[in-house]
């Protein structure tokens, strides 16, 4: 194990990024990084399934995107810098993802903020 | 010769550049964040300084995992923004100087910091987030970037202390190079945060201050920390303050702290800072 990481896991809530789990959901990934060209975005909206089935994508990691489960896509080892440019294809703020993922209604999640009026 | 004069710290939150796109300065909740960076930028204007080299990292935008550096060196006499999803940004491409980044690469390279190359690609939020509130960009930009991307994103990631290696390696490059040039070096990422995961929203104040009190006076203790220490102390993504190590490392001699921001609003403990380097035979910042 790397010693650089150890102790992450007790953490809780906190999901390692390594190049192991990489590799396992480089395909799932990728999907999400073409996010950033205009071309992926359109196809993906005119037919999302016919696109993640080309994109190589597990039944498993096409539910995953097919319901939107954020919290779920970052445990299964979707990068979340990769995950927020499919939140702007799906027209949610980070902020919005965030309240999703601590499982909170986004209003729940402003009042734990210092700044809840910050858009 | 060139010299580093000072050095910045800084977050490199997107919504940063977002605000600044959509001319919030003034809108209530992001003025502190906006006027915390106006003494920086008035700071850079006075010292009239020539070229900033960025300690930043790509949030696998011109990168994906496939190929992925550890370290890479930006070489170009200009560099896009990158349209990360939301469409391009309003901004002049930024610009670079080929002669100065090649000296950079070639000493660092010399120096056993094998970085890895990259030209024509599109420089993302790491970068450009805080840029233009460093720097005024009409009509163009005043100086030259010299972008060093590190990873921060996929481990293994360099340790703490090769980040401030790295840094040392970029002062020894920066100090060889024969031009009369004014250099900062800047640090990006940080304070305080975690945006995955059920522990999103993640932070500490306390910890934050206490790292930029290390960072100035004790940097070598930071350096001993591994990943899963900053993981703890100021959430997952909070490790990329790493890369504020990098600019620590490129500083010699006493440092005056010119000015410090510290506004910790939604999620990430939005954090600008500046340290001027003083002049030892002077006894006074240099000019």
């Amino acid at each position: 194990m790397n010693p650089q990481i150890q102790g992450i896991e007790a953490l809780g809530g906190t999901y390692v990024f390594d190049v192991r789990v990489s590799n396992r959901r480089l395909k799932l990934n990728r999907f999400f990084w073409n996010m950033i060209g205009r071309d992926w975005r359109e196809r993906y909206l005119a037919d999302p399934d016919g696109l993640m089935q080309q994109a190589g994508l597990t039944e498993e990691e096409a539910t995953l995107v097919r319901n939107q489960d954020w919290l779920g896509l970052v445990q299964a080892g979707a990068n979340f810098f990769v995950v927020e440019k499919f939140a702007r294809v799906a027209k949610l703020s980070n902020m919005e993802v965030y309240a999703i993922m601590r499982g909170e209604s986004y209003e729940e999640f402003l009042q734990t903020r210092n700044v809840p009026t910050l858009r | 010769m060139a010299r580093i004069i000072g050095a910045i710290g800084t977050s490199h939150v997107p919504t940063i550049g977002l605000a600044y796109d959509r001319q919030k300065q003034d809108d209530p909740s992001w003025a502190p964040l906006f006027a915390g960076y106006r003494p920086i930028a008035h700071w850079l204007q006075e010292h009239e300084v020539d070229v900033l080299v960025f300690f930043y990292n790509d949030h696998c935008t011109t990168f994906f995992f496939d190929l992925y550096p550890t370290f890479a060196l930006g070489v170009g006499e200009s560099f896009a923004i990158a349209d990360e999803g939301a469409g391009p940004r309003p901004l002049p491409a930024i610009r670079g100087d080929v002669a100065l980044q090649a000296h950079i690469l070639e000493s660092l390279v010399n120096d056993e910091f094998d970085l890895a190359v990259f030209q024509d690609k599109p420089l993302d939020h790491g970068c450009a987030s805080p840029l233009p509130l460093l720097w005024p960009h009409e009509p163009d930009w005043p100086g030259v970037v010299v972008p060093i991307a590190i990873n921060v994103l996929q481990y293994p990631l360099p340790t703490a202390r090769r980040c401030y290696r790295l840094g040392q390696a970029v002062r020894r490059a920066v100090e060889s190079y024969p031009e009369d040039l004014k250099v900062v070096v800047v640090g990006t990422g940080g304070l305080s945060h975690q945006i995955h995961g059920e522990r999103t929203g993640f932070n500490n104040t306390e910890w934050d201050l206490q790292f930029l009190e290390w960072l100035e006076h004790d940097p070598e203790r930071l350096t001993r920390m591994t990943h899963a220490d900053y993981v703890r102390l100021g959430g997952a993504e909070s490790v990329e303050q790493i890369m504020w190590l990098s600019m620590r490392g490129a500083l010699q001699g006493p440092l005056r702290k010119v000015h410090q921001n510290y506004y910790l609003a939604t999620t990430t403990a939005m954090t600008a800072v500046l340290w001027e380097v003083v002049d030892q035979a002077e006894g006074s910042a240099r000019p």
